[in-house]
Order: structure tokens, then sequence, then C-alpha cells
């Protein structure tokens, strides 16, 4: 650039005195988009900040103008130190410099799928950006997230841009408005900071301001019911391996602020979580944050982003089901996630200190609560084909007697079944008016089989829920029945509004289809579906909601494939592309004709890694002088190069420093030679 | 009213009969009379006894004693309770709550256990207040009956806890008895084993179950309960619970690259440092979620009802074990589940090549705890190499129980750490032993010396508790058992003895000397021996030579050994409540510091010889 100034035709204006007066040229955007840009004379002497205030004096309007800066356009960076003149940052004549707020509107897309158009730094690193946003959206630990620019939408439906602007949060006053030296400090501590929020009715208070803004943390904080299957249909899934570094290709650099990677004012970029260890996480605080993740995983689930057996996916579609029930029926005060729990905890403690002291309690409790009643068993055995025959049967605490009829009933019970520790299964369809229990009984000579057939719903909800409960080793006045009871019958409606139009989840229905991939869309009909997460619906429908999501959480981290951030790299000395998965402790490195793991390096063997900036080479070296050294073939050297630095970022933190985040160290960990 | 009363006289009758029982069993045990039936309020099991020598010897050696301490403690700390609370009620002249409770409580069966205290405690705390107005003679009718309920449900709820008397085989063929409680954890069991034998107390020993018709062998994990799986057995198994280090149990905390880097050359981790180790186990086990093994390979799977072991593909994931189906690739979505782990076991095989033709012995099996035989139900799968079987079972174990596994090894390294020295050794035992014993007050009157108290007991009569024969028989008298299908509400004594009609194999198992014994069954003490420490048997040596030879030499004196009391002791007064009876002095290899003290048992107090803290201090820092 140096050079290319001296040569440039204005050259000759160059000031060969300190003292020599010259014009600059500054488009002033608050002017408009077709007012002439406006000279002011300077001498090259004059610091930013004269600059600035020449400026404003010339363009006699009156307005706050703290959040603006400048920004040298050709050079593509801002001129931020205001003590340096404009000879120190190398201004000259020829420079076209915009006077230009350093926070701008900016369209967000959520983990959750929502966009939010709210303001953002476009001045300061990438990073600090990040932190500006999540400190606004109340997420802690916002150095596990990032920015990246979105995959381009087929533009088909104009409807749906619409929808996006739903959400607004620019009018909400940035405390994170000018960031200033002094302010850095104290914004640094706070985004870590557990307690800095006042809180007004569980939310942060500034989204406390109006009913807009309050929808957004709703939005924000409780999980969105579950998309329509066109919908999640026709979103972009990756198919391969190849497809999953596509994504990586589009992160920011977190080095560089948004201005100088060309995102301009309302601009669309996605917020999402970019390092997978996810530090500290507390129900209490982070009710965004879990919301947010949940979010996340539940799409790269639906997506098939990420893997897994239909075993796995069918719980989740039951996690998915149980948690988008429970939002529903949560308001916002509730939604101080955490709350539900203490209340259930204290209302357990209730139960028991009633029991404890209530003497007719305790004679309830002696007689027991009993299901009698009808039912028709089928013990399956080879080669008969005997059917179902009716049975007056009698469940009392653990087990099912039952008797030829209900006038026998004091007598000795044909056969008397202890369910603790069996297995229950549904076998239901209620359009076939058809509601079964399938039990396996253990025994010591294997498994019994015997299938109890219930006239209708309630019926069947009533003895499944003793069933289920008694599998447990629990009983029928354990506080948990009614609701047990209640949530079968849920999902049994459920099941009974599949036929109805395919809707997205409302109070009672919800389209099966909604809570599994579109393979599975494939595989099986909704119908065939429903009794399937019905199954898997029955060991986690006692979940309360935060415990709901964490399990949701939990088994998506223990995914083989979870945590990998593919790349497609080609190693020193190999002739093909090969994709490099790079996880919170380990370097994988993936062949793609067989799509198998040839290697793994563990970060903790390494001893150094680098990057050659002219050649766009990593190198790393392990222990016992093992040195790998590759290129990247698609994505910037420097994303691989910052996952791997913010990898090892995160892992420096430890659980009693939890409050303040070592930003410098991130970047020493992360900037290559920006850093410098 | 009338109803009523009849109603709760034929409950008192029912109770005092339960009472009787207590006692009965309580004194009689030592005696080694033909025990041709057993008790006839069976309920809870012995288990274990298939040897019927080893089990002699057991029942006269000073563990019956410690165990008859314990029922007659539960009995005498009710009764104690129930007096003192008698004094604080005087006055006061309850209509006692009668009448819808005896007949409702006493058929309820099944309930859980906890509720049952909870309720039992209740109907204590739940006497309403005295109509002053009664005449005093009513008044003090009142008063007896209420009592009498009191106590009554005192000893239900004792009786509700279940107690097994486990018969554990230790691996130098000698055998320990002890009495587990279904509260008592596998840990606090392993624990109490300590306290019984002179095993150096290192991380690797594990309470096992064998099966020999399965020809299985399963450690229990030690945050498990052991009676739960054990009253699954059936009456006539030969089933037993072994004590004896597993080198596999916790190898995954001490060397996690074997397990979590197996596809590595092993040479290249052999010498990992510990701090790469403990950095894989806080990746593995201390996130959010624990990572399972990324085990996958070929291995042999059993055909359903057929002979054939097919090759498999299989991988293990958190959510279950999988295989891919020929032809399919290893895609997460094409994976078919052959089992998801809830609801099962994993078990070590035996010899699976002779019985059911398996490509090799190293085979494993995943299986409901309750399946007892060979059933379509049970999952059979086969390796190559016995490492390749560990990694899998680890793996299972793993997934099936998570975060946990590691919280119990990380106790069970405490407590290798804690017993390095007698002293920690036995106030850990006091403290963790966890008592059937209900009152504080037992416990507090225990450690003296309330012989009276065995001696009325053991007066009273002396039917029951018959020496353990082969398989299960009862100890303490019995609610109805929650485990099975209870009778009907009437004396269930009675009914529970058609229950369980006495097993096959009993009569010769019991207590006519068996054919083929190494050691004669020493001459049956009478019941009052319990009083008269010296008479009353000498441990037999051979148990004790082999015991102590085996797991350690015998011991010199130790000075540290001497000075706190025989842990074992402790360990049995606070379990049960009254004292044990003194026993001898040890015999010849028992050390002169014993002796002194002449509670707890000779093995007990023999003090551990000074090579043994070698092995503890060293085992932490394995680890």
């Amino acid at each position: 650039y140096s050079e290319l100034s001296h040569t440039h035709p204005h050259d000759q204006y160059k000031p060969t005195h300190p003292c020599t007066a010259w014009d600059l040229t500054v488009t002033v955007e608050d002017l408009g988009p077709d007012a002439p840009p406006i000279q002011i004379s300077v001498t090259s002497e004059l610091h930013i900040g004269g600059v600035i205030l020449k400026l404003v004096e010339k363009t006699n309007l009156k307005k706050d103008w703290s959040d603006h800066a400048l920004w040298w356009e050709q050079k593509q960076q801002w001129l931020l130190r205001t003590g340096w003149t404009l000879d120190k940052c190398g201004v000259h004549a020829d420079a076209r410099l915009v006077f230009t707020p350093q926070h701008k509107p900016l369209r967000l897309g959520l983990p959750n799928g929502v966009t939010l158009k709210m303001r953002a730094c476009f001045s300061s690193s990438a990073f600090r950006t990040v932190m500006g946003i999540c400190r606004v959206l109340n997420l802690r630990h916002p150095e596990e997230l990032s920015l990246l620019r979105p995959v381009e939408e087929k533009k088909k439906k104009k409807d749906k841009d619409s929808s996006e602007e739903l959400y607004d949060l620019t009018d909400v006053p940035l405390t994170a408005g000018a960031l200033n030296n002094t302010s850095k400090k104290l914004l640094i501590h706070c985004c870590s900071a557990r307690s800095h929020w006042t809180l007004y009715d569980g939310m942060p208070a500034h989204f406390a301001d109006s009913p807009k803004t309050e929808a957004v943390y709703k939005m924000l904080s409780v999980s969105l019911p579950s998309p329509a299957p066109e919908a999640i249909a026709k979103l972009y899934r990756p198919a391969s391996v190849v497809d999953k570094t596509h994504i990586h290709t589009r992160w920011l650099n977190s080095s560089r602020s948004l201005m100088q990677q060309g995102i301009r004012e309302n601009d669309k970029l996605w917020l999402r979580f970019k390092y997978y260890t996810f530090h500290d996480m507390d129900p209490k605080y982070d009710a965004v944050r879990l919301t947010q993740l949940y979010e996340q995983a539940r799409w790269a689930i639906l997506l098939e982003d990420i893997d897994c057996t239909e075993e796995e996916m069918m719980l989740f579609g039951a996690l998915q089901y149980h948690i988008g029930k429970l939002s529903l029926s949560q308001d916002m005060v509730s939604s101080c996630q955490g709350m539900d729990d203490l209340e259930s905890a204290l209302k357990s403690l209730e139960v028991k200190m009633v029991g404890d002291s209530n003497s007719t309690d305790m004679l309830e409790n002696m007689t027991a609560p009993e299901l009698n009643d009808y039912l028709k068993i089928f013990r399956p055995k080879r080669l008969t084909l005997k059917g179902y025959k009716q049975y007056w049967c009698k469940f009392q605490d653990t087990s099912i007697s039952y008797y030829k009829s209900s006038e026998d009933r004091y007598g000795e019970p044909i056969q008397q079944l202890n369910l603790k520790g069996c297995e229950v299964a549904p076998d239901v369809s209620v359009a076939g008016q058809k509601f079964c229990i399938r039990l396996l009984i253990p025994a010591p000579e294997g498994m019994n089989e015997i299938y109890l057939r219930c006239e209708n719903e309630k019926q069947y909800s009533q003895w499944m829920a003793a069933c289920k409960l008694a599998s447990k080793g629990l009983m029928l006045l354990d506080s948990s029945y009614q609701n047990e009871v209640k949530n079968i019958q849920t999902f049994l409606a459920m099941q009974r509004s599949n036929s109805a139009a395919p809707a997205a989840q409302t109070d009672e229905s919800i389209n099966t289809h909604s809570l599994v991939s579109p393979r599975y869309h494939k595989k099986y009909k909704p119908k065939q579906l429903t009794p399937r997460i019905l199954e898997a619906y029955q060991n986690v429908a006692q979940l309360s909601l935060t415990s709901a999501i964490l399990k949701f959480l939990q088994i998506w981290q223990a995914l083989p494939d979870f945590g990998i951030s593919y790349f497609m790299v080609r190693f020193k000395g190999s002739r093909k592309d090969e994709v490099l998965g790079i996880t919170n402790n380990r370097l994988i490195r993936i062949d793609l004709g067989i799509g198998d793991v040839v290697k793994t390096w563990r970060y903790n063997n390494m001893r150094q890694w680098n990057v050659n900036w002219d050649i766009r080479q990593v190198a790393i070296e392990f222990d016992g002088n093992i040195n790998i050294a590759f290129t990247c073939v698609n994505a910037d050297c420097k994303v691989v190069h910052e996952y791997i630095g913010g990898y090892i970022f995160m892992s420096t933190r430890s659980r009693q420093q939890s409050d303040t985040l070592n930003e410098e160290l991130f970047h020493k960990l992360t900037g290559g030679h920006e850093a410098l | 009213m009338d109803d009523i009363d009849a109603m709760f006289s034929d409950m008192l009758q029912e109770m005092d009969l339960l009472t009787q029982s207590l006692g009965e069993e309580a004194e009689s045990a030592p005696l080694p009379k033909p025990p041709t039936i057993p008790g006839p309020q069976e309920m809870n099991f012995s288990v274990g006894f298939t040897d019927f020598n080893a089990s002699l010897h057991d029942l006269e050696d000073n563990d019956l004693d410690a165990l008859m301490a314990d029922l007659v403690a539960d009995i005498s700390a009710t009764e104690e309770k129930f007096a003192t609370e008698k004094d604080t009620l005087k006055g006061s002249a309850p209509v006692a709550p009668i009448p819808s409770q005896p007949p409702s409580n006493l058929s309820f069966p099944g309930s859980s256990s906890t509720l049952r205290q909870a309720t039992s405690s209740n109907s204590i705390a739940a006497t309403p207040p005295p109509p002053t107005s009664k005449p005093s003679k009513e008044e003090l009718e009142e008063q007896i009956k209420a009592d009498k309920i009191k106590l009554a449900l005192e000893k239900l709820k004792e009786a509700k806890v279940k107690k097994l008397v486990v018969k554990v085989e230790i691996m130098d063929g000698s055998s320990k008895t002890l009495m587990v409680d279904e509260r008592q954890t596998v840990r606090d069991v392993i624990d109490n084993l300590f306290e019984k034998t002179h095993c150096d107390c290192n991380v690797d020993w594990s309470v096992c179950e064998t099966n020999p018709d399965l020809q299985t062998e399963r450690g229990f994990e030690d945050h498990e309960n052991l009676v739960e799986p054990l009253s699954t057995w059936t009456r006539d198994t030969e089933n037993k619970v072994l004590f004896h280090e597993k080198k596999d149990k916790y190898e995954v905390f001490r060397n996690p690259q074997n397990f979590y880097m197996w596809k590595k050359d092993k040479k290249s981790l052999k010498d990992m440092k510990e701090k790469d180790k403990e950095q894989l186990l806080e990746e593995n086990f201390c996130g959010a979620s624990v990572i399972v093994p990324d085990l996958e390979g070929i291995l042999y799977l059993k055909e359903d009802g057929k002979k054939s072991w097919k090759q498999r593909y299989f991988l293990l994931r958190a959510s279950g074990l999988y295989y891919s189906p020929k032809g399919k690739t290893k895609a997460s979505r094409d994976l078919v589940c052959l089992v998801q782990f809830d609801n099962v076991n994993v078990y070590y095989c035996k010899e699976y090549r002779i019985k059911y033709k398996a490509p090799t012995d190293h085979c494993f099996i995943l299986k409901h705890s309750q399946i007892q035989k060979e059933s379509q139900y049970i999952r059979y799968l086969c390796c190559d190499d016995e490492w390749t079987m560990t990694l899998w079972v680890t793996g299972i174990r793993i997934a099936k129980y998570g975060k946990q596994l590691y919280d119990n090894y990380k106790a069970a390294v405490r407590k290798a750490a804690g017993s390095a020295t007698w002293a920690s050794r036995s106030i850990q035992a006091s403290s963790s032993a966890s008592t059937p014993s209900p009152t504080p007050k037992a416990r507090a009157a225990n450690g003296h010396a309330p012989q009276p108290a065995v001696e009325t007991k053991g007066s009273s009569n002396q039917t029951s508790f018959p020496p353990p024969p082969a398989s299960m028989e009862t100890l303490p008298p019995p609610p109805p058992d929650p485990m099975l299908p209870p009778p009907p509400p009437a004396p269930p004594s009675t009914n529970k003895v058609n229950q369980f009609p006495p097993p096959p194999q009993f009569p010769q198992s019991s207590f006519p000397p068996p054919p083929m014994d190494d050691l004669p069954p020493p001459p049956p003490p009478p019941p009052e021996d319990s009083e008269l420490p010296p008479d009353f048997l000498p441990p037999p040596p051979p148990i004790f030579s082999s015991c102590g030879g085996e797991a350690l030499p015998p011991p010199p004196p130790d000075p540290i050994a001497s000075l706190p009391p025989p842990p074992a002791l402790q360990n049995f007064a606070s379990a049960g409540g009254a004292p044990p009876p003194p026993p001898p002095p040890p015999p010849p290899p028992a050390p002169a510091p014993a002796a002194s003290k002449p509670a707890g048992s000779v093995r007990k107090v023999a003090p551990p010889p000074p090579k043994r803290t070698t092995p503890q201090l060293a085992a932490p820092s394995v680890g």
C-alpha cells in the first residue's frame, strides 16, 4: 500500500511539512446516501479525535456522535485510536474515509432458527462483538459461540422474510454501546459473571421494557414448538462428511471486525455454539444458553448433521415431545429455570411431611389404592393360537392378580404377576381402538410375555401407568401415579390427532414426523412412529423441563460423532483430499474413501503448532517427533488455526475462575499473525 | 367396636407370635439340632449354604454369635424403645388408632420398605389426644392396647427390613457368613468382609455371584444393593456369592488408555504418564455425559435358539450394543440394536466352548438379572481373546452405570487408603456398617454387657434359626415378603411355609454330619454357651489358618493392632445392639494382644502383619 500511495496521482499534495494543511474527504453517513462527502482541512499532525471534532462541527447536525468512528474504505480498517495522528495512521489526502456508527443493526440467526434483529459492534474484533451480543441475549460464556455466514437460502418465498423480522431488539439501549477502554474490563467481567443482571420477573431488566422485548426473551429462553415436517424437509441437510466440511468454511475470523470481513448493516449472520465444551452449565443462570444449546442440538439431529441410531432417534423424539409440551405450559415467570425443580422438590418434601405427621394419611396408606377391572389377558406361547381371555384383574402394590371373575376375587387368584423389574411396552393404536400393554416379566427361566388388553383409553392409561410404576418398584399410591396417567392420556391424544392435517405442535396434538429427521419420514408413517416414540417416552415422561433438556444434551454429547468439526485438508506428502476432524481433545484424520478414522492425535501430546501464513499450511508437532502438516482445501486455514487454539483455550478454563474471561489468552492462541 | 376389638386382638396374637419367633430364632441358632423344618415364620433367606460343611463351621463360629446378637438386639431395642415411649405417654390415655390398621397392615404385601417404615413410625407418633373424661380403668386398658399396638408396629417395622444371611466364599475355599440387610450396598458388605478377613483391602476386592447353571460370574458393583439380586435367586439355586479380587473391576480407572485408546498399540500405551491418564478420565467421566469407549469389532453372536455362532460387526454406544447388518455400512443409521442396557447386566462366562460350542471360551452374556437358566432372552456373545472380552464387558459396564462407576472407584480408593491402619479401619467400620438396629439406645447399650438380654431371649425357646442348610431359609420373623406373591393376610407364618416348601435337598444337608468332610463339625454348644465364652468353640484353626495364610502370612504381633478394640466386635455391636458373646482365646496363630479383650472374634483381632501396610499404601498410588 505504501508503494501504491507513492505512485498515486495525488502524491503531489503530500505535505512536506507537518504544518502544511491539506483537504481530507470524509463521507458522513448520517447526512444521507446522496449527500456529497465533506472536505475538511487538516494537517498530518492532527489526531483522529481532532478530525472527528472538525467533522462534527462541519455537519451542523446535533446528535449523539459518541458511537461514530472513521472507517477507511480502501484499507478496510477502522481508525479507532483517537490519539494517533493522521500521519501515524498513514492517512493522506487520497484517503476516502467514512464517518459511521460502530454499532449497526444485524440480522442474527439464532440456534433456534429464529432471526433476531439487533445492534452489534462492527468495529471491534468478532470475538468481542460476540461477547456484546451474548451479553444482551443473556448468554454466559460467549467464548463458546461465534458468528458465521449463513448458508444461502433458496429465495423462493418472500413471506418468509417478513416473518423473520418479528423479533427486534435494535431499540434496546446497548449498555455495551460505546466500547471504550474503560468499559471494556467491566464488560468482559459481566459477560461471564453470574449475578450482574438485575432480574425482573425472572428475566434481565433490559428485556422488561416492553411486551415486545419480553416476547424476545421468551423466544430466547423457551424452546420453540416442533417445526412442521415440511419445514424440516425443506432445509439443507449435509449428505456426507464432505458436506459437513462446508459449514466450517463460513466462520468469521474472530480477530477481525465485522466491517473488515465485509459484513454490512442489516446483513445476516448466524450465531452458533462453535466449541463443543460447555463450561459450567447451570440451569439457574443459563436459561437462554441451555435453551439455545438444546435448539442447536435438536436441529443438528433433525437435519442429520449428526448421525444417530434409530433407538437414539426415538429417544430424542420423545424428549423433544416432552420438552415441547412442558415449554408450552410454561409462562414467563417459571421460565427462570430451576424454579420447577425447586418447586417439585418442595412439593415432595411437603408430601413427606404430611405423610409423617398425619394419621389419616397413614390410614389411607394402609388401604392401598387398587385397580380392579375386567381385562383381557393373552399369553403368547409357541404354536398356540389362543386369543385373549377375559379375567377379573386386581392391581395392588406392584402385582397384578387375576381371577376368573369378580365373584372369585376373594379366593386364590389364578395367577399373580409381580411386575417389579419387568419391561413394559405399549401396543396401541387409537385408530384401531387397540389398547394393549405388553409385559415382559423376568423369571428365572426367562421372560414371561403377557399382553393385557384394555377396553378404552382411560382404562389403558390407568393400568399402563400402574405397570410402569410397578416395573420400577413403585406403588399406585406413589405421588407420580396421577401424573403418569395424564402423560399417557396426552400422548394418546396426540396419536388421535395425527389423522388431521399435519401441523406444528399445538397444545395437544403433534405430528410425530416433527420429532424425527427426514430419513424417518420416509421410513415410517406417523402412525408407525407414534408407538415407537411412545415407548421411549415412558422413560422420560417424569422429567422436569430442565432435566429433560439436560438429558437431551447428555445423550447428544454421548453420540460417538458429537463435537467433531470437519475440514477438508490435504496432508503434506499426500495427493488426495482428506478430512480432518477437530474436537475438544483430539484431531482425527479421516479417509474420504472409506469414511474411516485413520489416525487420531490428542492435544495433550501436542508440542506446538504453527501456521505458515504464506503458503497457508498448518504444521503440528506431537510428542515423539511426530510432525504433521496440511493445507486447507476449502476453508481458510485461520479457521482451523482458531479451532485448535480455541479448544486449547477452552481447556484452560478452570472451575474456579469461571467469572473472568481471559480474552488476551484467547487472542494469543487463536489470533495467528493478527495477534501480533 | 366389637368387630374392631376382635380384629385387634387377632392382630395382637399374631404380633405375639412374631415376637416369640424372633426370640426363638435368636437364641436357638447355634443349636445344631436337626433342622428338619425351618421355623414357621420364614421370610428372609440365607444364601449360599450349599456346602454344608463349611456352613456348619461358620455357624458355630463367632460370626453366628454376632448374628444372634444382632437379632436379639433388634428385639431388645424395640422393646426398649417401646418402654421409653410408654413412659412418656403415661398419663395420657389415647384412644388407640386401632380400627383400620391391623388387618390392613398385615395384609400389605409387597410394599417397599421405606414406605413401610414411614408408616409404622407414623402410627407411633399419631396417638390422638386423650379423652380425659374416661374412667381410669378403661383408660388403663386403652393404654395397654395402644402400647401393644406400638410394640407390634415397631416389630413389624423392624421385620420389614429384609435381611439375608449370606455365605460368602473366599478364594481360598473358606467362607464367611454375614447378615446383609436390604439397605446395605455392596460397598458396605465389602467393608464388612474386610473386617472379617485378612485381605489387603485393595480396591480390586469384589463380591461376585456365580451361577453354575449358566456358568457365569458377575462382580456386583459397589453401589448396588446385595439383597435385591440375591432375593431373586431360585430356592434350589446353587448360585454362590464369592469374595475375591477381580483385576478388571477398576482396571479402566487405573489404565484408561487401554480402554479408551484400545486401537493403539498396547506397548505404546504402556508407559503413559499419570497426568495423561488423569486427563483421560477427566475427559471421559467428568463431562456432562460419560463417554463410552468407542469399541467396535467382530464378535460372535449365538443365534436365537440355535447352536450356531455367527460373526457380526459390533459397535458399542452409550445407548446400547449394536451390530451392522451384512451389506450395510457402519453408519449409525444402519446399525441394528442388539440390546439396550437398562434392564440387563453383563456376565462373564466359563467354558462355553463345551457348553454351547462357542468358538472360544471368552464369552459374555447379557441378561436380565432375574433370569437364572438358559433362555431365549439371554444374549450370548463370544470374543476372540480374553482382553477383547474384558474390553467389551468393561465398556458395557461404563455404558450402563456411567459416572457411578467412577464414583465407586474413588470411594474404594479412599477406603483402601483409609484402611491402611487399624485405627482408621475400626472407626470406619463402626460408622459405615449399616445397622438394622432401630434405636440409638440399643446401640449404646450393646457396647457394655447386657448379657442378660441374650440370656433371656435365649432361654425362651429354641426352635427356629436352624443352621442354614442348603438353600435358603429365614431369619427374622416375617411380614409378607415384598418380593414374593403375598399370602392372604391371615397368620403369615403358616402361609409362608406353604409358599416355600422346604427344598428337596434340605434333609441331606441338614445337620447329620455329611459324609465327605474334611472338618468334623464341632460339638453343638448348648444355648447357654453364649454366656460362657471360654467353653464356646475355639474357632476351628483350619479356617483361620487358611484364611490368614492365604491373604497374608500369620501375623506377628503388631503394636498398632493391639490398640483399638477389635473392629469386628464394634461392627457387630453397632449392627446389632446386643453384645456378642465374648469369644474364646484365639487359636494358635493369633497373637497375644487379641486375647487381652474377651470380645470380638479371634480373626478380627488378629493384628495385621507389618507387611500388610505396604500393599495398602501402595494401592492408591497405583490406582
